[in-house]
């Protein structure tokens, strides 16, 4: 037989169509079938531990998967075509946004949690379950803030600078407002505070209560928003704050932070511990000359991931088992000292590694600072709408601060533009 | 379809009167050919046609991402004509296109004069030209970030040598305006600027010697030969200017974020667009926002096609009235 063109035609377009409809017949509902699919964000696992996982697990064929961008938008994708699943999936600290769905999710406790649910923070351990008492999202990092200051430059102005005595300067956000500007008078042209988005972001992470009530209820009486809305208002009006919120990048970094903590602008700021890295990494200079306190109005905390197993996992106590074992508190040192991930298991706090004095922070045991906090966090629940709540009260707590806008109208306006995104997502009537 | 009814009316006006499988196996006859324009139309309707319905269908949903969808009608559609946002968005890429059109062209027909005109390395300086045309926009918009700095950037500091204080660039929202356009203005320059030398270098030469003898200066030339001449090259400019400029996304998103910065002044429609559906995760209003920027680029599609179309017309009288 030759090979004339309309055979090979007929030919190539009848084997085009029989690999359509193989593709069809034989997809594949997770993404590896016969083996376990682990989605993790870059910096979301440390590589040390997940190396000696995939040996450990070899016979589960643990397969790691560093998602390169946003790994919600992956998820959401295969969630909604229901094929090429992971088994297990990082989700970040906007978890809740599962909770009407986890349909698509195992419980975990199902699988066994009670024997380990004791050795992780209570608080967080309960911001992985839902209203309703689905355990989602299995503990992989915190972010307890402290106060970052420049011991050297509190120290040469003749102020209080050790991390005691600071603390106890700073106990409530009125008091750092006031030693901010004591501060500020004798180094002049330095700032003690990012800028008004901080103050409010860590201020409510203080309070017990954030937008919505564990029944998905908006709480009306936002006197809790308006306490942190108020501070960070406070802050802009005594001159504070830097306002370096106009040049942040889409993942939060600004090049102006960066450049002022290299050139000792910005004296201090209130941050979850996984700033750090970023501390680090920008100003190497400014080594040595960094110290971390209790910070100004309790403890709060802000970010922090979770594990989940979906339901589309053929063999989840299998996953479970994995899950457990990469974020045992035996494991969750060493992922501390790679990534700066913070442990959820108090346990780990005694990690005779972590609590070596660090170079960075001019020889101080951070550790004792960060756990005390992290240990300190009231449960708050966080319903699938704050993040974007929030990001509506920082705009315009940034419009006060960069473009001049009036306080009050600024809080109108955000409180309008809540209820009307609240009111086209069905939530109020 | 269009492609099929020649060959088919030629068949049946060579045998008007044939047996229908006969006819039957005439038209088998050309699959091969339809098969081999297959793959585009099957991929057209997957990537093309099927996303734009569903688009559609998901415009009259209200959807997480997650969960089942809700139907709404067109409850998406009557938010978007009263949200604020959407409106303010529409006006920041319209003043943000003009901010950057404007100076790029003027500035492109400069460089492309000058280019034309005789200099040496004209080649290298085209390849230069371009350049920042295939520049990678994230990059870019770091390098710019780093320039345009509130307090350590390095315009700040240059204005400071002449004693001229901080702008701040990424705070002030005509300031952030002002620097979007300036990266666009940077990027699409010296692409502009080989289009006009293409049309510049198409232009007969006879009209300027006549101009020449005529004892035309050469600014004289510019204004009234070498522009009117170069109007089809300069509307191409400006309509390829606008398609661009609608779609205004990276450099704002790069430079200040997902929600545009303060005051929202660079928030763009296809920003407020991406911040609803993939950092919102409001997929439903999400696609109604597109569609809202459907219509918008409609309506200046047509005004644009307006404008295109009016020279001719405006040729076609002219010779009229000089007859």
């Amino acid at each position: 037989m030759t090979l004339t063109r309309r055979r090979f035609l007929t030919g190539a377009a009848a084997l085009g169509a029989a690999a359509f409809g193989a593709v069809a017949c034989t997809s594949p509902t997770t993404a590896n079938p016969g083996r376990i699919t682990l989605w993790y964000t870059s910096n979301g696992l440390s590589d040390v531990v997940l190396g000696e996982a995939v040996k450990r697990f070899a016979a589960d064929k643990l397969t790691p998967s560093q998602v390169s961008g946003e790994l919600k938008q992956r998820l959401l994708a295969a969630l909604a075509g229901e094929a090429y699943l992971p088994d297990i999936t990082m989700l970040g600290d906007d978890i809740a946004t599962y909770f009407a769905d986890t349909d698509h999710f195992v419980d975990l406790n199902s699988l066994g949690t009670a024997g380990v649910r004791d050795e992780y923070l209570p608080w967080k351990w309960q911001a992985g379950t839902s209203p309703d008492g689905f355990q989602l999202g299995f503990p992989v990092d915190v972010g307890p803030a402290a106060l970052y200051y420049r011991h050297d430059l509190f120290a040469q102005a003749g102020l209080p600078s050790e991390p005691d005595e600071v603390a106890a300067a700073v106990s409530t956000w009125d008091d750092y407002f006031t030693f901010s500007a004591q501060v500020q008078k004798k180094l002049p042209g330095r700032y003690m505070i990012t800028d008004t988005k901080t103050v409010f972001t860590y201020s409510l992470a203080q309070e017990p209560r954030k937008y919505f009530d564990r029944a998905n209820h908006y709480l009306d009486d936002q006197s809790q928003v308006r306490r942190a809305w108020d501070r960070a208002v406070q802050a802009f009006r005594m001159g504070l704050t830097a306002g370096y919120a106009g040049s942040q990048s889409v993942n939060g970094q600004s090049i102006d932070r960066h450049a002022a903590w290299n050139s000792g602008k910005e004296l201090s700021f209130v941050n979850a511990s996984w700033i750090t890295g970023e501390l680090k990494e920008s100003a190497p200079g400014t080594s040595g000359k960094w110290r971390v306190c209790r910070p100004p109005g309790g403890a709060g905390n802000q970010g922090g991931s979770f594990l989940a197993i979906t339901k589309y996992c053929p063999d989840p106590h299998a996953a479970f088992e994995i899950v457990k074992w990469l974020q045992s508190p035996q494991n969750q040192p060493q992922t501390f000292l790679d990534l700066g991930l913070f442990p959820p298991s108090p346990s780990a706090y005694t990690d005779p590694r972590l609590l070596a004095p660090e170079p960075f922070f001019g020889g101080q045991v951070t550790m004792d600072v960060f756990s005390k906090i992290a240990r300190e966090v009231q449960p708050v629940y966080f319903s699938p709408w704050d993040i974007t709540i929030s990001d509506t009260f920082t705009d315009e707590l940034t419009n006060v601060e960069s473009a001049g806008k009036d306080p009050e109208d600024a809080w109108r306006d955000a409180r309008a533009s809540v209820e009307r995104l609240l009111r086209r997502q069905g939530v109020l009537s | 379809m269009t492609a099929i009814l020649p060959a088919e009316t030629a068949g049946a006006r060579r045998a008007p009167v044939r047996h229908t499988a006969d006819g039957r196996r005439k038209r088998w006859r050309y699959l091969p050919q339809y098969l081999a324009v297959a793959p585009f139309f099957v991929l057209f309707a997957i990537f093309g046609v099927y996303p734009v319905l569903y688009s559609l269908y998901l415009a009259l949903q209200r959807w997480d991402g997650v969960g089942p969808m809700k139907f709404v009608g067109l409850e998406n559609f009557a938010f978007l004509l009263s949200d604020t946002t959407f409106w303010d968005s529409i006006g920041n890429t319209l003043i943000i296109w003009v901010m950057s059109t404007v100076p790029m062209t003027a500035l492109a027909l400069l460089i492309a004069v000058g280019l034309n005109s005789s200099v040496r390395y004209k080649g290298v300086l085209r390849v230069a030209y371009f350049l920042p045309n295939v520049t990678s926009i994230v990059a870019m918009s770091l390098v710019f970030g780093s320039i345009f700095s509130d307090e350590f950037g390095i315009l700040n500091w240059f204005l400071g040598l002449f004693g001229i204080g901080n702008v701040d660039w990424l705070s002030d929202p005509w300031a952030i305006r002002g620097a979007i356009s300036v990266m666009i203005i940077w990027r699409w320059t010296g692409y502009n600027a080989i289009i006009f030398l293409a049309g510049l270098q198409a232009l007969p030469p006879d009209v300027f010697e006549a101009a020449r003898i005529d004892g035309a200066g050469p600014v004289q030339t510019f204004f009234r030969i070498t522009l009117p001449l170069l109007r089809p090259v300069l509307l191409f400019s400006v309509v390829m200017s606008a398609i661009n400029g609608l779609q205004i996304f990276t450099e704002s998103q790069v430079l200040l974020g997902n929600r545009g910065g303060p005051g929202g002044a660079g928030m763009t429609m296809v920003l407020y667009f991406y911040n609803t559906a993939f950092a919102d995760n409001d997929f439903g209003y999400g696609a109604a926002i597109a569609w809202g920027i459907f219509v918008v680029v409609v309506l200046f599609s047509i005004l644009n096609w307006r404008l295109v179309m009016r020279p001719e017309r405006g040729q076609v009288q002219t010779k009229g009235a000089g007859r």
